[in-house]
């Protein structure tokens, strides 16, 4: 069973490296069979996740619906001296997102056809950073993860930096630095907690042993080698990457708690400067200025990549490494994470609001959007007030996870209805639009489609997350979900008023208006996908949530377990207490008895 | 529970329900390929509209012949009265055993999200209301889609569409969009069956924002014309400001109960899930108003929270759930978590208010008569603008005294103002716009007041009267070309059939009926108006006397709303069709509609005078209507202690009937009379009285200056808050950045210079004397080889002297 895991697994991330590989041999004055190739790759890699959820590739692999653990996951060591496995593995989080991505790449893959500028490196890059990005969301080994998330960086910053507009190059190196600082706090925080690890703590916690069979331990997915230095015991600390492992002991040891700086914890410390790594990805206010930039200069198909994908990883990355690892600081920080949520989306919108650039404004609506992902994942409403009841925040998470496959179904079909028409009348201006529905009918309709789905309209994709999200807001606080029920009117504004001055009125008003042809089939085969995509997510959501709830809501109960079991007895000790301070725990009985 | 029903309603509902999205779904697909320029859209949306009549017809027989429309309230009545006395006498004991809830029939069809006990479902909820509402809207929107066929025939060849002027200076030329019109159209129906179809409030929310899209289509249907994409933005987004306050209340809801569902479902095992009207009114509390466990808790959390604490060491998982819950109905009695039941309710209604167009959201409907006629008929009076009363009436159960409260205000406030309005406006089509709103001020009103049958009465009996305004008045400028009501007169004679439907029509808005003077007819008889504004005084009187202050407002604002609506109703008719032409090119030019149009007049007609009739056990829309309501409507409030709801049945009595009735034919009579002296015979004029009264008549003219106000007051703060982001974004952050990036490079800069010229430096420095050591040296490289042998020879003699003196210390 491994043995084929490992080969389908890694053939999904490295497929699309062969094929770079493979485009080195083909001669550049040949761009069309480099373009075909390039596509054909992404089209298997496609076939191939596809052949995972649906069971085409064998029992072994098939991507089980109800399962919340991780499955199909393997174990090779790579640098074992330092603890270092090539570990791979999807749950329902990550395996929605693996599908996304391949499906969002295959689409931008088509989308680059109408590139023309040294065509042979544009689809070598292209085909690195699909391998990245696949990478960054399989990998369960925190090194391994840290790789494939920088070597996704390089491709970008060329890919935007070479092939993008006027201001590409400012764009570019700011859209690489400020990943690069992200990275670096990624980095610190990844050596925090490795130095701090150790599996042999985590051996001797309940359910954990190695040696009893069908323990938790099991689900870690430790390597065996691993494992058995675990049992021979040894006075050497055995340090770990493993994300799982990681998780776990942030959740029954003691191993993160210590103090570190400024009477805050280390975990406190790594879940900063992870949380920052990832919301610079995301992106949220105030770390979100890349974006408009490095969209607007970005070609169509990059556009549509950054949207519909790498701005997900943020998401990814805290719900499957902040939260389990570090929960006591996620406890503690959940205002923030929530009210950089609200910030972004109220901030985004307002500033989308006021642009005159047609793809800026798509930019800030991506601020605005994927502040309900931060905002659904920050709901920590499982505390003693609701009795531990895990079931908003779980609906808050899962709804933070369809509005990142919503957003990226929604969002690349926004850029790429803004390229449909860049590339004939080659501006931007939204003043200079207008009456385009008269000229291009079937394309202001896939247009208007997408645009509804970004607004949010039922029956959409949208619709379905950012609904989620703020039903479970309430139970969390009362001002944040009465902010965030508000955007719903700065949504509507800006989405409905750029409707309006670029497809509605009675004539174009900008130059080249002679370019406006219809759509053509190339472009209706990747625009009316998305929108069936849309639609279909919009109106039967459940093929999703059948994919991910288990996952997630097994992240939510753990947490909401520990919160219980581990941080309310901590908060009493503290002497922390929401309502009052107490000394011991004997007063607490006798006080509530009194009532 | 009938199994009959049970298993035959939801599929014949769901059919007329789904065929308009089949419609949609071809005519999106195949429109301009429908016979010649698209004309086969019509008749597939007109067929499938036409066959959801003929089920939902069905329904309503099987419903009629299941649960029969006796007056069986007839013996509860005396009883209820009796309760409602004792309310007056302040006591508030319910002992009566043989209330119980309505029938319904719910269910799920399938469900959306799980997650936990917590479920989002897409359901039904079918009772009486659902039926009668099936049927008034298939039925309305057949004849529209009839109406339409001949209204919209301009759009089957190409339009030259004169209000739109293009850069060079003609008219804009375009093809048709015959097809695009049935289209949206049939959108709009499956959107709003499906609001009226919906089995709990998250499906009405979705359904609520999909027929808002349909209005914003339908109004921006001529979308070259910047006042139409305008008004649809306009309407959009102030029904979007509604449903802000809508979320919010969801939200309460939701946390509160974990459910939207509006009836109790029967789980897949077996269980039943107890929806919204049982949690708040179940049988147990005798349909008393109780606040659910889950708002109770939200509200008390730090007592949760402490007995939650206490168990957290205990063994037995369930313990802590078991104390709270035996410790709920402590809290409750302390009123925890009322308030949060008053927000489910205030908040809920603040959708209504927007998608009902009520004040302060009302500005949006005026506007959206920019759209075609057929449209402004039947999405923006008849049914999509009262799915606000609707959704109220369905509501109705959780809704609070004070929220109640609330809704009365809103409803008398609105009908006042439009009214006012309505009086001043001279484009027809607006008149009616204004009109509408009133009218949906007086729905709103009626609830408020504990009217829960008037409310709903009202609503049915309008969309019939009011549609059929709507498409009289789009018969007139059919003919006219023009909206402008100054430019018509006397069209009378050239347009019998519009003329007087369009009288039946004015008749029936304004409550037309002989009041309950006579001893033997103790109902008075009318048109369908008059029973239902009858009712809604009534209840409105009832009201007053239970509450003095609160009730006096109301019951004002509901009889001069009731005169100034019959001003202006036949200020408007006169002015259209009685008296000289006054433009005569349009009097020349106008002509009957095709029959096509004015046959639904005919039927919308019969219907205005007939659907308020009551025919014992045979048709009555009341005792349908009465069917559905959630019973223990009446009780005082917990906030304002005062305010006292009797129950709907006090204002059947004679005696309160007939104060109410008479007040309703007085105020409307000096209505009909005003109007008649001004525009009918014109014995004053009008003129005088606008130039004696110009402030007012300016103020009333300018629409109270709403639209100034708002723009003022939000949407240039929110422009302006759009630019200072921007701003901020492009020169704080990003200038932050820069900053940043800039010192960097300086740093580098420093760096550099350090490099160069300190480490360089030394490292220069230290060459060049390096360099010009060897370079004093070259002197000694002469070449000559017997200067070499000299200095070595001189060099060995010097070695051996010192080596010499060293070694002999």
């Amino acid at each position: 069973m491994e043995q084929s895991a490992v080969f389908w697994l890694s053939l999904i991330v490295f497929l699309p490296a062969l094929g770079a590989l493979a485009l080195v041999a083909i001669p550049k004055d040949k761009p069309d069979i480099i373009k075909l190739v390039s596509l054909l790759t992404t089209a298997a890699v496609f076939a191939i996740t596809c052949g995972v959820a649906f069971g085409g590739l064998g029992a072994e692999v098939h991507f089980q619906k109800g399962v919340a653990t991780m499955q199909d996951a393997f174990t090779v060591p790579w640098i074992p001296s330092f603890n270092i496995y090539y570990f791979m593995g999807m749950d329902g989080i990550s395996f929605t997102l693996v599908m996304l991505t391949a499906f969002v790449t295959m689409l931008s893959m088509g989308a680059s056809w109408n590139i023309e500028k040294h065509v042979k490196a544009y689809c070598i890059l292209f085909l690195l950073l699909e391998t990245g990005m696949l990478g960054v969301f399989l990998a369960l080994d925190f090194f391994l993860f840290y790789v494939f998330w920088e070597v996704m960086l390089l491709p970008m910053y060329f890919l935007i930096g070479v092939w993008g507009g006027p201001r590409r190059e400012y764009a570019a190196i700011k859209f690489f630095l400020y990943t690069l600082l992200g990275s670096v706090f990624m980095l610190i925080a990844i050596l925090m907690l490795y130095f701090n690890s150790d599996l042999r703590v985590l051996a001797e916690q309940d359910g954990f042993s190695p040696a009893i069979e069908g323990s938790k331990w099991e689900q870690l997915h430790i390597d065996d080698e691993a494992t058995q230095r675990v049992q021979n015991g040894g006075s050497d600390q055995i340090h770990t990457f493993n994300i799982l492992a990681l998780a776990a002991m942030g959740q029954h040891t003691a191993r993160f708690d210590g103090e570190m700086l400024w009477g805050k914890s280390l975990q406190w410390w790594a879940f900063l400067l992870l949380f920052v790594g990832f919301i610079i990805k995301v992106p949220a206010v105030p770390v979100h200025t890349w974006l408009p930039d490095a969209h607007v200069e970005a070609p169509t198909p990059i556009s549509m990549i950054l949207a519909g994908i790498l701005l997900k990883m943020g998401g990814y990355g805290i719900i499957r490494i902040c939260y389990p690892i570090c929960p006591d600081a996620g406890f503690d920080l959940a205002w923030l994470v929530t009210t950089i949520g609200v910030l972004s989306m109220i901030y985004g919108a307002f500033a989308a609001m006021a642009q005159k650039d047609f793809k800026r404004l798509v930019a800030y609506s991506s601020v605005s959007h994927m502040g309900y992902v931060l905002l659904g994942i920050g709901v920590w409403s499982a505390w003693s007030g609701t009795n531990y009841n895990a079931e908003y925040w779980q609906m808050g998470m899962n709804g933070a996870m369809f509005q990142m496959i919503a957003h990226g179904i929604s969002s690349p079909g926004m850029f790429f209805m803004v390229g449909i028409i860049y590339d004939r009348v080659h501006h931007r201006n939204l003043d200079e639009f207008g009456g385009l529905f008269a000229k291009s009918p079937v394309y202001s309709g896939i247009a208007f489609g997408i645009f509804f789905a970004g607004l949010g309209l039922p029956g959409l994709c949208g619709f379905i997350g950012e609904v989620f999200v703020t039903l479970s807001v309430w139970n969390f606080s009362h001002a944040l979900a009465i902010l965030s029920a508000a955007t719903v009117i700065l949504t509507a504004g800006y989405i409905l008023w750029t409707l309006q001055r670029v497809y509605l009125g009675p004539e174009y008003k900008g130059p080249h208006g002679d370019h406006i042809t219809p759509i053509t089939g190339r472009e209706l085969a990747i625009g009316a996908p998305l929108l069936a995509m849309c639609i279909v997510f919009g109106v039967f959501p459940k093929l999703i949530f059948d994919y991910m709830t288990p996952s997630v809501n097994k992240e939510v109960s753990e947490l909401a377990v520990w919160t219980k079991n581990v941080k309310q007895p901590r908060l009493l000790e503290e002497g922390f207490d929401r309502q009052e301070e107490r000394e011991t725990d004997d007063m607490i009985g006798q006080v509530s008895q009194a009532r | 529970m009938n199994e009959t029903l049970a298993a035959s309603l939801p599929t014949l509902l769901g059919i007329a329900w789904l065929l308009p999205l089949v419609s949609f779904t071809l005519i999106v697909l195949f429109g301009p390929r429908m016979g010649k320029h698209g004309i086969g859209a019509a008749y597939l949306a007109t067929l499938a509209i036409v066959v959801g009549f003929l089920c939902s017809a069905i329904a309503l027989g099987m419903w009629v012949s299941v649960h029969p429309l006796s007056p069986a309230h007839a013996a509860a009545e005396e009883h209820a009265i009796d309760v409602g006395r004792e309310h007056e006498a302040g006591a508030a004991e319910h002992g009566h055993e043989d209330l119980k809830a309505p029938n319904y029939y719910a269910g799920d069809l399938y469900t959306l999200g799980q997650f936990g006990k917590l479920k989002v479902t897409i359901g039904y909820y079918i009772d009486a209301l659902t039926v009668g509402m099936f049927a008034m809207v298939t039925l309305i929107a057949s004849c529209i889609h009839f109406y339409a066929i001949g209204y919209m025939h301009d759009e089957l060849h190409d339009v030259t569409d004169h209000e739109v002027v293009l850069s060079d200076g003609h008219h804009l030329h375009r093809p048709g969009r015959f097809h695009r019109f049935f289209q949206y159209l049939s959108l709009f129906c499956f959107s709003m069956l499906g609001l009226v179809y919906a089995g709990n409030i998250a499906m009405v929310f979705v359904f609520w924002e999909l027929v808002g899209i349909c209005s914003y289509f339908l109004i921006g249907f001529y979308i070259e014309r910047k006042s139409a994409s305008n008004a649809a933005n306009k309407a959009f987004i102030v029904n979007r400001v509604g449903d802000f306050g809508m979320i919010i209340g969801l939200m309460a809801l939701w946390a509160g109960l974990g459910t939207f569902a509006f009836g109790d479902t029967q789980e897949a095992d077996g269980s039943i899930s107890h929806g919204i009207f049982s949690q708040v009114r179940g049988a147990d509390s005798h349909y008393e108003l109780t606040v659910p466990d889950g708002m109770v808790r939200a509200a008390a959390y730090q007592m949760v929270s402490e007995v939650s604490v206490d168990h957290r060491r205990n063994p037995d998982p369930l313990a802590a759930e078991s104390e709270i819950a035996a410790r709920v109905p402590n809290y409750r009695a302390q009123h925890y978590g009322y308030w949060l039941l008053v927000v489910a309710g205030v908040g809920i209604f603040c959708g209504c208010v927007g998608k009902s167009a009520q004040f302060p959201l009302h500005v949006w409907l005026p506007d959206a008569m920019e759209g075609p006629t057929p449209v402004s008929a039947l999405v923006h009076s008849a049914t999509m603008v009262a799915a606000g009363v609707y959704l109220a009436g369905r509501f109705y159960p959780v809704f609070t005294p004070e929220a109640r409260l609330v809704i009365a205000y809103t409803g008398g406030i609105t009908l006042f103002l439009a009214a006012t309005i309505a009086i001043t406006a001279t484009d027809i089509k607006r008149v009616l716009a204004y009109s509408t709103v009133s009218q949906l001020g007086y729905m709103m009103l009626a609830l408020g007041v504990g009217g829960w049958v008037a409310g709903l009465f009202h609503l049915i009996t309008h969309a019939f009267f009011k549609s059929l305004l709507f498409l009289c008045s789009g018969s007139v400028i059919h003919a006219c070309h023009t909206n402008e009501m100054p430019n018509m007169g006397g069209l009378l004679k050239k347009m019998p059939w519009t003329g007087w439907t369009m009288l039946v029509g004015c008749l029936a808005i304004i409550g037309a009926g002989l009041p309950p003077v006579f001893p033997f007819w103790p109902f008075g008889f009318g048109l369908s108006g008059f029973y239902s504004k009858d009712s809604i005084i009534a209840q409105a009187y009832s009201f007053w006397t239970a509450n003095p202050t609160h009730g006096m407002i109301l019951f004002a604002a509901a009889a001069g709303g009731a005169s100034m609506t019959a001003f202006y109703m036949f200020r408007l008719w006169f002015m259209t069709f009685i008296g000289p032409p006054r433009d005569h090119h349009i009097y020349d030019h106008a002509h009957e509609s095709p029959r096509i149009m004015y046959v639904p007049l005919v039927i919308l007609a019969t219907f205005a005078v007939v659907i308020g009739w009551t025919l014992s056990g045979v048709w009555s829309v009341t005792d349908l209507l009465e069917q559905a309501r959630w019973p223990g409507e009446a009780g005082e409030g917990v906030l304002l202690p005062n305010l006292v709801y009797p129950n709907e049945h006090v204002s059947h009595e004679p005696a309160v009937h007939l104060i109410a009735g008479l007040t309703a034919f007085s105020t409307a009579l000096g209505g009909v009379l005003l109007a008649f002296v001004f525009y009918g015979a014109r014995w004053l004029n009008p003129a005088e009285a606008r130039q004696q009264f110009a402030p007012i008549y300016t103020f009333l003219l300018n629409k109270w200056y709403f639209d100034e106000l708002y723009q003022v007051l939000f949407v240039r703060p929110v422009h302006f808050v759009a630019a200072i982001v921007a701003w901020f974004d492009k020169q704080v952050i990003d200038g932050l950045i820069h900053n940043l990036a800039r010192w960097t490079r300086g740093v580098a800069e420093i760096d550099d210079l350090i490099d160069r010229y300190f480490v360089d430096g030394f490292v220069n420095l230290f060459a060049a004397w390096t360099w010009s050591l060897g370079n004093s040296l070259r002197g000694m490289q002469t070449g000559k080889l017997r200067q070499y042998v000299m200095l070595i020879v001189i060099g060995t003699v010097a070695l051996a002297v010192i080596v010499n003196f060293a070694s002999a210390q």
